[in-house]
């Protein structure tokens, strides 16, 4: 009966075999296009991190459609994504570079790859001033600003903050580290934090436009410990390198593990809330049916990034901040809570809603963390056999 | 006329210096067009005083002085360090009693009865970044210390001051963001945040012009 009551959520969603293997379809071939872009890959090695990656990414999806577990079978794939994307960049770094450190000459020679965190940052005061602030190219080189920014809109326009949650290839390692502990060991956290991200977002802005610098990434980036950092050349950049270390093991490996969330995201980043406010033009959201719910406060407790809370779940829709990723469906004991498209009846066809949203976002994710997966893969092999990744 | 057109010409730089602090502060206020208004006011009116005192000390001492290697960076570091420890006060401590830190402020506090010191920020920020020897700053005080008595060097500044002014008419209408209750808690944590900016760059600023001096 406890049993029945907790894969309430599951049942409507579950498909056939056969129905999950024609709905899988489609992803199949556009995943393969993505992978291969059209070419044959050139060597044995190639060939099987293609065949890894691809049996990797399909298996889930498959899975995804046939148990109608959403989160279940993202977070692996997510974790991997990032855990892959760490691997595939400091490798890259270090061939052009020869280290991982970010030199004065990179910078006035604007080779500093832009990551979709730096966003807000150029895109804001690039509105009101017309003047992109980062050391890096627009188009051309290795992670060029346009690259970035058209994926970004592309992401924004179907997933809206679904981005964070699908497509962003650092929010893996605070997934992987908040699943770590059964049980959480710091349950409350004031809901005046939850607004922290805005004022990070805010004072980013303000101060880059101010100064003419990219602050967040010069001095509040946790990421800058896995990917490239500043030479310390300086007690300036020994303090810079102080904090971005320890915003990293604070609010990407600590609290992720004794919260069991996405405390980077939910708490700090002030990407994730920029993206909020494009979850308004996207039509993707997540709803709760207030006949079902039993208020258990599950959702509540299990939501990486603050998104449920008891006004949310009276108003019947998650708050602004939501990034879809599909744990608190996954985890509704009545399944009172379901994808939804705006502007359809609800309760309405939740199977697919939910269909309708994990074609888009699984292909974001496949777009965005195949290369990484297959290149991490490739280095791993590399490793195997010469010693060497890069 | 020099003065106010020096103002004009330069106010969009004073603009972007000024508004990381007085953002965050027209949304902590939560109030609506007036409250902001009168904030904005407050502001406008520290940095007034800002200018007028440096217009003083343009006059009194000249500009050789003010603009030797080390003194620019010792004033406006320690100006950033007490701004900042206002502004953190006021960012993340309850600011519904008379002081958050009644430990450190109560010595500052004793002499003026019940002045809540968060309540001062505005004119602290005004007052801060009205000392902060910005590019056109320097330039009006280039310019004013040429002019040799005391009313023409404040003058200057009062002109200055109404020139910069003018790009700050559209700051008020923050407050209409009122209706949104959780801009009053975002803006309250970006002033703490920004305090947090300002208290290292004056630390540096301040270890830096010790060096020179």
């Amino acid at each position: 009966m406890k049993r029945d009551a907790k894969d309430a959520s599951t049942v409507s969603s579950r498909q056939s075999p056969l129905r999950a293997l024609l709905i899988a379809l489609p992803m199949m071939f556009l995943t393969l296009l993505m992978l291969t872009a059209g070419k044959r890959p050139p060597d044995p090695p190639h060939v099987a991190a293609l065949a890894i990656t691809f049996v990797f990414f399909n298996l889930f999806f498959f899975l995804m459609v046939r148990t109608g577990k959403t989160d279940r079978y993202r977070a692996p794939l997510f974790i991997t994504y990032a855990v892959a994307f760490v691997i595939s960049f400091i490798s890259r770094i270090i061939e052009i570079r020869g280290s991982m450190a970010l030199t004065e000459t990179n910078i006035l020679q604007a080779q500093a790859p832009f990551c979709h965190i730096a966003i807000p940052m150029v895109l804001i005061p690039a509105a009101l001033t017309k003047t992109i602030i980062y050391p890096g190219t627009i188009i051309g080189s290795f992670a060029s600003i346009s690259s970035m920014l058209i994926l970004w809109i592309g992401a924004s326009l179907s997933l809206g903050r679904g981005f964070c949650g699908w497509a962003c290839f650092f929010g893996g390692l605070e997934d992987g580290f908040s699943r770590i502990l059964k049980r959480p060991v710091i349950k409350r956290i004031g809901a005046t934090w939850t607004y922290l991200p805005y004022a990070v977002l805010l004072l980013i802005v303000l101060t880059s436009a101010a100064a003419f610098s990219p602050t967040y990434c010069e001095w509040l980036c946790p990421f800058k410990t896995v990917t490239e950092y500043v030479q310390v050349t300086s007690l300036k950049t020994l303090i810079q390198a102080i904090i971005f270390l320890s915003l990293f093991l604070g609010l990407v490996v600590v609290l992720p593990i004794l919260t069991k969330r996405r405390t980077q995201c939910g708490l700090f980043c002030p990407f994730g809330a920029f993206q909020s406010f494009t979850n308004k033009a996207n039509v993707f959201d997540i709803r709760i049916d207030r006949d079902k719910c039993v208020k258990c406060g599950r959702c509540v407790r299990t939501c990486p990034t603050f998104s449920m809370n008891d006004a949310s779940i009276a108003e019947g829709v998650s708050r602004i901040t939501c990034m879809k990723c599909g744990k608190c469906v996954d985890t509704c004991p009545k399944g009172a809570i379901s994808y939804h498209v705006k502007g359809t009846p609800h309760p309405g066809r939740s199977d697919r809603y939910r269909l309708l949203f994990l074609y888009p976002a699984f292909l974001f994710l496949a777009t965005m963390a195949g290369g990484s997966i297959r290149d991490a893969i490739l280095r791993i092999i590399k490793l195997v056999t010469t010693g060497s990744m890069v | 006329m020099e003065g106010f057109l020096l103002g004009v010409s330069n106010g969009v730089i004073c603009v972007a210096y000024c508004t990381p602090v007085l953002v965050p502060c027209l949304l902590a206020g939560g109030g609506g067009l007036s409250r902001s208004t009168a904030v904005t006011l407050r502001f406008l009116g520290g940095r007034l005083l800002g200018y007028l005192l440096f217009g003083v000390v343009a006059w009194a001492i000249g500009r050789p002085l003010l603009q030797a290697a080390g003194y620019r960076e010792l004033i406006t570091g320690s100006v950033y360090m007490v701004l900042s420890v206002m502004l953190v006060l006021f960012g993340f401590f309850n600011d519904s009693h008379s002081c958050s830190a009644p430990a450190v402020t109560s010595l500052v506090l004793k002499p003026l009865g019940r002045i809540r010191l968060s309540a001062l920020v505005p004119e602290a920020a005004g007052l801060a970044t009205g000392l902060n020897l910005c590019p056109p700053f320097l330039l009006a005080l280039a310019a004013s210390v040429e002019k040799g008595s005391l009313s023409s060097s404040l003058f200057f500044f009062l002109m200055f001051f109404i020139g910069t002014a003018l790009f700050f008419i559209p700051a008020p209408f923050l407050g209409l963001l009122k209706t949104v209750p959780a801009f009053r808690t975002v803006g309250k944590l970006a002033a703490g945040l920004i305090g947090l900016y300002y208290f290292y760059s004056g630390l540096i600023m301040f270890v830096g012009g010790i060096k020179s001096v």
